[in-house]
């Protein structure tokens, strides 16, 4: 459905984007997952040609996509980073306005009806957008961003600085949205939401493209099966040049009383290290054993964590 | 028309302060209407001075001058002492002391007469007032006298005189005795009007479509860049277009027939016409550099009160300042009021008449267009820059 090939973007001496490549499929939840700064929002605005790239090829419906393309556009839906409305018209005249600009005036009053009982506005239609709070605002410029029902829709970080409980609604939102039809593809540096509502991730940073695939595929990649942490009180070193013999266990701390192992997919590594433990008459307290995240791919990959 | 449509949703959240200039205009227009008529009733009133006359000459003509000026001022007692005049001059007992040398009959039908010595109060103009008054006697008697009236019958005829009064009226060129028509002094008002309204408005609006989230979000809309530029430049005409109408309906409700019949009436129609398309250009321009919505009230009153004082909207243009007459020739409203004051003074215009109004009227359209070039250029820079 989408082509990125090679984009090549450039502010001057900075390169926004390094050749990046994606291919989103119909009806995926794509996510767009990457550091702030990382190049997502330019990548989003190069395809939609709002901004000139320097090189590369993009396609949309199979159609190259330029400023002109307005019949690749009346299927796209997009919901800024930055919430864009006017403040001097109510929720229900923004919502309609945005409908106006891709659907005639027919179906308008039936999609506005909808897109605002979609966003949960229904008690705010006359509100002008000054008097919403934060999550009532990002649901009402998602509501304009989604009015005309779009086949592809495009949210780039649409929950930045939204309450949890609008958050919910939002994610909730564009996964349904997802089931009635619409491909969709969303840009975050929250790697929870990506990893809740994602068919299919691309991990971003410097403007490249460092890995793609679903979650569990993405998780695949990396050494880092679980993750161990254990409340421990006096651990020598003696003790903790054992444990990092043990096997599987590739990556170790001991910091202010906490025991953190990262550890190679294998069964019974929990079992193994309690024992251990109990063996040397060490107490310890609290035990956590996770599976990989999104960050531990990114730290995995880049070195780094997703949100430095 | 969505675009359009959107702009005329904002266009009426600025209703309430259009309707407040209009307010604000025909309450000016009325209280100049009438603070004008005062004026001409209170234009001209005869002032009596305290003067003396030392007569040290005690002649026909002497005499005759000192129950001349008694006719026009209170003439009081002084005597001739330097010391007691200061005095009297001093606490402004005396106004004007005129002195009449001895001999000066002689000297004056001998021809050689020299200015009488006076003692006024410096830079006043009540003692240039009673030196004409002097100076119109002495010709007159000069007068009378190579006519071949005696002294005394001059000064007799100057001093009872016949008492018949001259009555003057002004040309009335433009058929309104003399002055501009009522309808002319509202539309001496109406730029800084729809300057202010259109300004206001139109800014806002602009700031709204100017903001960058919105405007990448409306480019990546299936209507195209052209057609919504059209259809704002179709917003801005027809909210100017209704304000002109508006702004152009009142002379008429206030004046009725006087006003429609008037046969300028079509020059002021277009002249007012040329001042919404500058309010117009100039409220493109403020809203492509006015970049807060806080800041739009503050900036418009500045252009459009400075605008106003400067080009004779408030102020009569006579009592402007050579130097800001000149400064105002860069600016399209001095060329609206200087039309503004042809047609309101003249019923018939001469050749030169018909080439300055043209001239006011082409200038205006050249402005218009200028403010309209300069802010493309600036949003094509900005635009350029945010890319």
């Amino acid at each position: 459905m989408i082509h990125i090939e090679n984009l090549v973007k450039r502010y001057g001496d900075l390169v926004a984007l390094d050749h990046l490549n994606l291919d989103i499929k119909e009806g995926e939840i794509f996510g767009l997952l990457g550091p702030n700064g990382s190049g997502k929002t330019t990548a989003i605005n190069c395809l939609l040609a709002l901004l000139k790239y320097d090189k590369g090829t993009v396609t949309i419906f199979g159609r190259p996509m330029t400023p002109d393309s307005y019949d690749l556009k009346k299927d796209i839906g997009i919901v800024m980073q930055n919430v864009a409305v006017f403040d001097q018209m109510s929720v229900m005249e923004n919502i309609d306005y945005f409908c106006g600009l891709y659907v005639k005036d027919k179906e308008k009053r039936r999609l506005v009806e909808e897109a605002i009982t979609f966003a949960g506005l229904e008690n705010y239609k006359k509100m002008r957008p000054k008097k919403l709070s934060g999550g009532l605002l990002r649901r009402l410029n998602i509501a304009c961003g989604i009015v005309h029902k779009p086949r592809l829709i495009i949210l780039d970080e649409p929950t930045v600085a939204v309450d949890p409980q609008s958050r919910n609604k939002i994610l909730s939102g564009i996964m349904e949205l997802n089931r009635q039809g619409s491909t969709i593809i969303y840009t975050s540096h929250y790697m929870e939401e990506v990893e809740q509502i994602c068919s299919r991730i691309a991990i971003i940073d410097h403007g490249q493209v460092l890995a793609t695939g679903t979650t569990e595929e993405l998780k695949k990649m990396i050494k880092t099966g679980e993750t161990i942490t254990i409340e421990a009180i006096s651990l020598a070193e003696p003790e903790l040049a054992a444990l990092r013999e043990f096997p599987h266990v590739f990556d170790l701390s001991y910091q202010e009383q906490v025991l953190t192992l990262r550890l190679s997919s294998a069964k019974h590594n929990l079992v193994r290290i309690l024992n251990f433990l109990q063996e040397k008459n060490i107490s310890f307290g609290q035990v956590f054993s996770a599976l990989p995240t999104l960050n531990d791919v990114f730290l995995e990959i880049t070195g780094k964590e997703l949100r430095d | 028309m969505t675009v359009f449509r959107g702009f005329m949703t904002i266009t009426r959240r600025n209703l309430p302060i259009a309707v407040m200039y209009i307010i604000i205009f025909v309450a000016i227009a009325i209280m100049a209407q009438q603070s004008r008529t005062e004026d001409e009733i209170s234009d001209f009133q005869a002032n009596s001075l305290d003067i003396a006359v030392i007569d040290r000459d005690q002649s026909t003509l002497s005499k005759g001058l000192s129950d001349y000026l008694a006719k026009y001022h209170n003439l009081t007692e002084t005597p001739d002492d330097p010391a007691a005049i200061q005095d009297r001059m001093f606490y402004r007992d005396i106004q004007y002391l005129v002195t009449i040398p001895a001999d000066f009959e002689k000297v004056y039908l001998a021809g050689q007469y020299k200015k009488l010595p006076v003692t006024k109060i410096p830079g006043s103009s009540s003692g240039f007032y009673v030196d004409q008054q002097v100076n119109t006697f002495l010709n007159a008697i000069r007068t009378m006298s190579s006519g071949g009236f005696s002294l005394e019958e001059a000064v007799k005829e100057m001093t009872e005189g016949t008492g018949d009064t001259a009555e003057i009226t002004m040309a009335d060129k433009s058929g309104h005795g003399g002055s501009m028509p009522d309808y002319a002094i509202l539309y001496q008002f109406l730029p800084y009007v729809s300057l202010s309204i259109l300004c206001y408005v139109l800014c806002y609006i602009t700031l709204a479509f100017n903001n960058i989230d919105v405007r990448r979000r409306l480019l990546c809309s299936s209507v195209s860049g052209r057609q919504q530029n059209f259809q704002l430049l179709l917003g801005y005409l027809v909210v100017g277009i209704a304000v002109w109408g508006l702004l152009n309906l009142l002379p008429v409700i206030l004046y009725g027939r006087s006003c429609l019949n008037d046969p300028h009436l079509p020059y002021y129609l277009f002249n007012s016409f040329l001042v919404m398309l500058n309010s117009l250009a100039l409220a493109f321009l403020l809203g492509v550099f006015v970049t807060r919505q806080d800041l739009v009230s503050a900036v418009v009153n500045v252009v459009t009160l400075g605008m106003a004082f400067t080009c004779g909207v408030f102020v009569d243009m006579d009592i402007l300042g050579k130097g800001i007459k000149k400064a105002a020739h860069f600016l399209p409203l001095y060329w609206y009021e200087s039309n503004n004051r042809l047609l309101g003074f003249n019923a018939e215009f001469s050749r030169s008449q018909y080439r300055s109004l043209y001239t006011g009227f082409g200038i205006q359209i050249l402005f218009a267009a200028a403010i309209f070039c300069v802010a493309l250029v600036f949003v094509k820079n900005k635009r350029r820059t945010e890319a």
